[in-house]
């Protein structure tokens, strides 16, 4: 089986369940179901024989020919695409055998498992695609299955509000998107990302800062980067599952998954920009995530700041690459490629097993949200407890667990590129463990605060495995064991650490979580029953709270008075030129010719004759020559 | 009149040329149309049609005289012969249009007005 | 000799023609119509062409003016119409007029057709030499006009038959 023969099947498998989902199975949710989980067993085992036992590839067929310009479809698999392509066909398998269980009884379940497979579908297209057209084919299609799935509780206006906002978000990002990719197209002949590489390897100032940038803006919608990050917090309407799949392990990691595609597309002008991005919208959804009061929301914001790490990790290690191209070389992946897909592999695991805990929480305590409702769950629901401890402590970095990792890997590579980035990353990092353990206290410790969290019970095997399989990737995924075969260019790429480096490390992770988890601790006391920040330093949580709203606020400024009179001015200038002028006009013109036309027929013998008078005496000036 | 000479200084009453006889053909033509468009009845428009056929058939003779050629004779004869078929069907339709319209003004026969 | 009679019979034709137009009267003007045709077929004798003015005489002035009055009696027409003055056709009368005019005058000028009439008898004086093209050189043109005239009885008769079975069944 060839890798292109492995990679067909990868795409066919959940698009034919999709599509036998939605053509025969609409009404039978157990047979879509087990459709749709059997799709992502064959998916993941599809993957697993792709990445270890095949190697790279790259084949493309020709699709259409329009003049100069052709599309064509094809995979492109190496190291990168085989890492992403594990994490996506592992953790996607993962929260499908969760989602079993989650969605039992709902009524249309058949239409959440069909709308998952086709994600697979759409998700692992952009991680095989061999050009940019095609990626931004999928990307679209990604971005159809998040509105889908957003707005899956098609009661909710709220569900429905929030897909609409996704869908219209990433929209702007990928305006940006089309027109970089349509520059691109300009500037080097060509889409196909392996024959661009070869390109700017042969002459590097083909590489232009503005290609890279308009690039970048499709990861900025994609990923949730300021300012297009509204979206994310809002898509926490959709199920949870879907919250865990699309919107923290891998449809967000898309962007950054392009940004490693085309890494070699970025100028340092470009780098800095990218940096910027990154590093601010880390900070604000830290700043954003404090005043939160429900779970899933806590989990949004982190996911927002966490992409943003991603990001600048990305533009860390290439503004390090630049510095020190002797550490390049026969590595498989760039250095920012790697410390990027690092953090997003470590991400994906930990956030994906805090998604489905929270799942678990939530469907445990009957659909309650809000952390200050819950409390006591540690003695209620002890495997979701474990569980989810293991990913908290993942995420805010304790040592030797696999964001601590990952996370100082970014730490080094911004304490060799500018200080000023090490220390901004530093105080988001403790914004991080702030947040996130006032999360885990609230929730887990103390006494119940409501009814349903009273009567909160442990979720059932067919949850609680996933939950148990993610936490111990959780844990080790740090490790270099755990990648092995082709995946091992992953931890070879990342920058060499000295001892000294090491220990410097260490201490500042340490740090980080002590003085993150003690000032936490100290706020909020244990299991209080509503935000002390709020009651004692009222102002404060107010300030924190419109920085949250400032975007949202902007942004329905914008639309309202902005975009909408534009919108009517528009539309009364299609009324006034085109319906009126140009449609009716034209109407006009051709009845006033027939009126001319018309009182010609005077029906008077005598008229025609002083017409065909007329007549001769033109035939006759005309013979004269006159 | 030759026995008059002052009289041979006015152009019109040198000896007959062709001129002459085409300057006739020209005003009875002319008189014809003058028919066709100031009158009403459609009978005497019919009429004055006519009149217009002849003065082309006179002309043509006067033609075919003064080159010395037979053509034009030939084919005077063949215009008056179409002439009278032409007038016998037109006046049928005349006949059919009055049964119906009960008139020949041409003024009332407007019915294709607009 | 000749240019009198000249003179004579054209100016007989012309003041027939202007009264054919100008009378109110029909019948009138089918009479004063058989005199214009008179006067043309002497001219057509003054132009050596006997046998078409005696054809002149026999069938215009003989038929196609009797087959007019038959019609002009038939129908029955009421007096004479009321000549209303517009003022466009007073314009276009005089345009017309002076058109006339300045046609005339400058056929007059006209130096080609300044001819002398050649020595009589001139080339269409024999009938046999008429007869003679008639039937040689103009022989298709015969046999077509012939057709025509069988197509235009065939129309004709249509034309009245036509409309009389339609009334003759105005209850059906």
């Amino acid at each position: 089986m060839t890798p292109a023969i492995l990679a067909l099947l990868l795409l066919l498998v959940p698009l034919t369940a999709a599509l036998l989902i939605a053509f025969f199975f609409r009404r039978a949710g157990g047979i879509a179901r087990f459709l749709s989980v059997g799709a992502a067993l064959a998916v993941a085992a599809i993957a697993g024989h792709l990445i270890f036992r095949t190697g790279d590839t790259s084949v493309d067929v020709r699709w259409l020919t329009l003049g100069d310009f052709s599309l064509s479809l094809g995979f492109l698999i190496n190291p990168l695409s085989k890492l992403m392509l594990g994490v996506v066909a592992l953790v996607g398998f993962l929260i499908h055998v969760f989602a079993l269980g989650y969605m039992k009884g709902d009524a249309s379940v058949a239409r959440f498992f069909g709308c998952v497979s086709f994600f697979m579908f759409s998700m692992l297209g952009i991680v095989l695609a061999d050009n940019l057209a095609m990626l931004f084919i999928f990307w679209e299609l990604v971005g159809v299955s998040s509105y889908l799935l957003i707005g899956f509780y098609l009661e909710k206006p709220s569900a429905v509000a929030a897909s609409n906002k996704a869908f219209i978000t990433n929209r702007v990002g990928d305006f940006g998107f089309v027109i970089g990719i349509a520059w691109a197209w300009v500037q080097f002949g060509t889409l196909n990302l392996d024959a661009i590489a070869a390109r700017i390897a042969a002459d590097p100032s083909l590489a232009l800062t503005g290609v890279a940038l308009l690039l970048f803006c499709g990861a900025v919608g994609k990923s949730g980067q300021m300012p297009l990050h509204v979206w994310l917090p809002d898509a926490m309407e959709g199920p949870t599952p879907v919250s865990a799949l699309i919107h923290a392990a891998t449809m967000v990691a898309a962007g950054i998954y392009l940004l490693c595609r085309i890494h070699f597309m970025m100028t340092v002008e470009a780098l800095n920009v990218v940096l910027f991005v990154g590093i601010c919208t880390a900070l604000y959804a830290g700043l954003c995530a404090i005043t939160q009061k429900d779970i899933k929301k806590i989990l949004a914001y982190s996911t927002v700041s966490q992409l943003g790490y991603m990001v600048a990790a990305f533009a860390l290690g290439s503004l390090y690459a630049t510095r020190h191209p002797e550490q390049a070389g026969a590595a498989a992946l760039t250095v920012g490629a790697a410390a990027a897909m690092f953090h997003l592999t470590t991400h994906a695991f930990f956030k994906a097993l805090l998604f489905l805990g929270a799942g678990s929480i939530i469907h445990g305590c009957h659909h309650e949200q809000n952390i200050f409702k819950m409390g006591g769950i540690a003695r209620k629901m002890p495997v979701t407890f474990l569980t989810f401890t293991a990913g908290y402590l993942a995420l805010i970095g304790f040592p030797f667990l696999s964001g601590f990792y990952s996370k100082d890997t970014i730490l080094y590579l911004a304490g060799q590129v500018s200080p000023l980035a090490e220390k901004l990353l530093v105080a988001g990092a403790v914004l991080t463990a702030f947040y996130m353990t006032r999360l885990w206290v609230t929730v887990f410790f103390g006494r119940a605060k409501s009814d349903h969290s009273d009567h909160a019970h442990e979720s059932p095997l067919v949850m609680t495995v996933p939950l148990l399989i993610l936490a111990v990737l959780a844990v080790v995924g740090g490790g270099a064991f755990i990648y092995a075969g082709p995946l091992a260019a992953l931890p070879l790429s990342l920058p060499h650490i000295d001892e000294a480096a090491h220990h410097a490390l260490f201490i500042t992770s340490a740090v980080i979580v002590g003085v993150g988890v003690a000032a936490a601790i100290g706020v909020y006391r244990v299991g209080s029953a509503n935000d002390r920040l709020e009651q004692t330093v009222r102002p404060l949580h107010s300030l924190l709270v419109g920085v949250q709203r400032v975007f949202d606020v902007l942004y329905g400024w914008y639309v309202e008075y902005v975009q909408q009179r534009l919108a009517e001015l528009l539309g009364f200038l299609e009324h006034l030129l085109v319906s009126g002028l140009v449609v009716r006009g034209s109407a006009a013109v051709a009845g006033v010719l027939g009126i001319a036309a018309r009182s010609l027929h005077t029906g008077n013998l005598h008229n025609y004759v002083y017409w065909f008078l007329g007549g001769l005496l033109a035939f006759w000036f005309l013979a004269f020559g006159l | 009149m030759p026995a008059l000479p002052c009289l041979s200084a006015l152009p019109f009453l040198a000896a007959i040329g062709l001129n002459h006889y085409i300057a006739v053909a020209a005003m009875l033509f002319a008189i014809g149309f003058f028919g066709v468009l100031l009158r009403q009845n459609t009978l005497v428009i019919y009429m004055s049609l006519e009149l217009m056929l002849n003065a082309a058939t006179l002309a043509a003779v006067a033609f075919s005289r003064y080159n010395g050629t037979m053509d034009g004779n030939v084919f005077v004869f063949f215009i008056i012969t179409v002439a009278a078929a032409e007038v016998a069907v037109g006046l049928a339709i005349v006949v059919a249009l009055f049964r119906k319209r009960h008139t020949v003004q041409v003024e009332e026969l407007d019915a294709l007005k607009n | 000799m000749t240019d009198a009679l000249f003179y004579l019979f054209s100016t007989l034709t012309l003041a027939a023609a202007v009264l054919v137009v100008v009378n109110r009267n029909a019948v009138n003007s089918a009479v004063f119509m058989i005199l214009s045709f008179l006067g043309m077929a002497s001219l057509f004798v003054l132009l050596e062409a006997y046998f078409l003015a005696v054809i002149q005489v026999l069938v215009y002035a003989g038929a196609v003016i009797v087959l007019f009055l038959f019609i002009i009696m038939l129908l029955d027409v009421r007096g004479g119409d009321r000549a209303r003055f517009r003022p466009l056709t007073a314009i276009a009368s005089f345009a017309a007029g002076a058109l006339l005019l300045t046609g005339v005058g400058l056929l007059f000028r006209e130096p080609s057709l300044q001819l002398a009439p050649p020595p009589s008898p001139g080339v269409g004086a024999s009938l046999r030499d008429f007869g003679a093209l008639l039937f040689t050189r103009y022989l298709l043109p015969m046999q077509v006009t012939g057709f025509l005239l069988l197509i235009a009885m065939i129309g004709v008769i249509v034309l009245s038959k036509r409309f009389e079975a339609a009334r003759r069944d105005p209850a059906a």
